[in-house]
């Protein structure tokens, strides 16, 4: 909008008495800024600009210093026990787990997905009770059935193995440090007092029917007389992920798949687990082929199969 | 209402159905006799000849029935399990412990359900450890969980007339050797003797009991364990000359 001013009216002699005069030139900061090349110049865009910190590449290079350089492996739950040290007669409580027919099933690239992963299976199915889409996601790299399927992610395309490789338990070495992954007990809907440790109320001195209520949720008018965003409530609890960090490994046997971890994992017995590289310790140093076996040449197996 | 002839006259031709029906019922009861029941109920007899021994319906099919006409997906065989090989790696982590915390297997057997001779509540108990005193008292409880490599006892005893309860885990290097001291006279009906708390029935210090045992065994510390006996009676002896 153009200033308007009542002085302007007598800066130029009236349109009847100098009809050649340009009367619509207003001088405002338009006039004065440089002419756009192109209307997309307003916005900021071009080569040598930093990376938006919420965008997908920013993500990606901000986790890849602590990206584990090989792959982990899938194992079920089996249990707790312990484990004595005869020198020391300590006794250490231990989980087991074990690995079953843990295979390499495909590669997530960085110029094709966007990240470095290596997708992992274990267990087997029927063939009849896959769907065909499924059996030929199996069928396509030649590898067999799995019952669970899972993505490690890894630093660089050094730490993908050939598809196909068999992950076996010595892939973890006695006295390393790992990184257990899995889905916790659902506990189904549960009060603030188990889902978040509240102390609750007092079991007498008047209480009625309010022995493990949540109580007030909220201050008044001070606070907005509203519940805040976030507030702890009653709800469902468990079922979700949880990963358990720098748990030491006990005992390693290649022949039965058994890989016994310090103390204890997520989830209940028979579910299934992911174990990697504890992301805080320095890394194994190992050869990054070791427990990963190949499978032999795929297209011998699917013509053999067929 | 009544019926009109053209309606009755075809309930004439179940005169003959019956006539045909009783002769067949007779002429069947006259086979009964000598037929199998099979024969006598043609509906009950098998269309079809029965599957082959072994027969499994789960790997006849071994694609969906809807892929009639589709191009085939070929299912790679899966590698060795290592479950099927290892169905209890638990055990199996025990056994191999048990190897060396217990290779003469006199602790499991000690603790056997199938050993009749076992140790059972009510039993006295010496326990002889590696670092410290031996401890005896009365067998209270035998906690196993989840493998028996975590079995555990609880011992109780009166010493300088408070009661004192200690729980010992059988298999831990620590324990050097436990002996039965003394068995119930009559087998407990119950599997935790807590009520042995109360004072009415808390049989006190078993001290007096296991000196006994000891005389017996040979030594004051005297016992199976020829090194545990040793280097206890010296410990003991100097504190007699005091």
């Amino acid at each position: 909008m153009p200033p308007k001013s009542t002085s302007k009216l007598f800066t130029l002699p009236p349109r009847f008495l100098c009809p050649a005069v340009p009367r619509n030139f207003i001088r405002t900061i338009r006039t004065i800024q440089p002419r756009q090349k192109t209307p997309l110049d307003r916005f900021n865009t071009g080569h040598g600009l930093p990376i938006l910190g919420s965008s997908k590449t920013a993500a990606f290079l901000r986790k890849e210093p602590m990206m584990p350089l090989r792959t982990g492996a899938l194992a079920i739950k089996k249990g707790m026990t312990a484990i004595y040290d005869p020198a020391t007669s300590k006794r250490t409580a231990c989980t087991v787990l074990q690995l079953d027919r843990c295979q390499v099933i495909g590669h997530k690239r960085r110029d094709a997905h966007g990240y470095w992963a290596v997708q992992v299976g274990s267990g087997t199915k029927e063939a009849r009770n896959v769907t065909r889409p499924e059996r030929g996601h199996f069928a396509a790299v030649g590898v067999p059935l799995k019952k669970d399927l899972m993505e490690f992610r890894v630093k660089n395309a050094d730490g993908l193995p050939e598809i196909g490789s068999i992950i076996s338990a010595d892939l973890f070495q006695e006295g390393q440090f790992v990184d257990v992954r899995g889905k916790t007990r659902g506990m189904g809907f549960t009060g603030g007092m188990k889902r978040h440790g509240w102390a609750g109320q007092p079991a007498s001195h008047g209480n009625s029917l309010a022995h493990r209520v949540m109580g007030s949720s909220g201050g008044g008018q001070g606070s907005g007389s509203r519940v805040h965003p976030g507030k702890s409530m009653p709800g469902r609890m468990g079922g979700e992920g949880h990963t358990v960090q720098c748990l030491k490994i006990m005992k390693v046997d290649k022949e039965n798949g058994i890989v016994v971890v310090h103390g204890a994992v997520p989830g209940p017995k028979k579910s299934v687990l992911k174990i990697q590289d504890a992301i805080k310790k320095p890394w194994p140093e190992i050869d990054l082929s070791i427990g990963v076996s190949g499978m032999g040449s795929t297209s011998e197996k699917l013509e053999a199969a067929v | 209402m009544s019926l009109s002839a053209p309606c009755i006259r075809p309930l004439a031709i179940l005169k003959q159905a019956f006539r045909q029906c009783r002769a067949e019922r007779q002429q069947l009861r006259s086979q009964r006799q000598y037929a199998t029941a099979a024969e006598t109920y043609p509906s009950l007899a098998p269309r079809f000849p029965p599957p082959s021994a072994g027969f499994r319906p789960s790997q006849a099919i071994k694609q969906n029935r809807t892929e009639t006409g589709l191009t085939k997906i070929p299912v790679v065989p899966p590698p060795r399990s290592t479950r099927k090989a290892c169905p209890d790696p638990i055990a199996q982590i025990t056994t191999t412990q048990l190897k060396t915390l217990d290779p003469t297997g006199a602790r499991t057997r000690l603790f056997s359900p199938t050993n009749p001779e076992r140790a059972q509540v009510g039993d006295i108990l010496l326990v002889r450890l590696k670092n410290s005193e031996p401890f005896s008292g009365l067998l209270l409880n035998i906690r196993q969980r989840h493998s028996s490599i975590d079995t555990a006892i609880l011992l109780r005893n009166q010493l300088t007339r408070v009661g004192v309860e200690m729980w010992f885990k059988v298999f831990s290097p620590d324990v050097e050797g436990i002996e039965v001291v003394q068995r119930a006279a009559k087998r407990a009906r119950r599997a935790n003797l807590y009520y042995m708390r109360q004072p009415r029935h808390d049989i006190g210090s078993v001290e007096g009991v296991v000196k006994q045992y000891m005389r017996r065994t040979g030594g004051p510390m005297g016992g199976r364990d020829g090194r545990g006996a040793g280097r206890a009676r010296g410990k003991k002896g100097g504190k007699g000359k005091r």
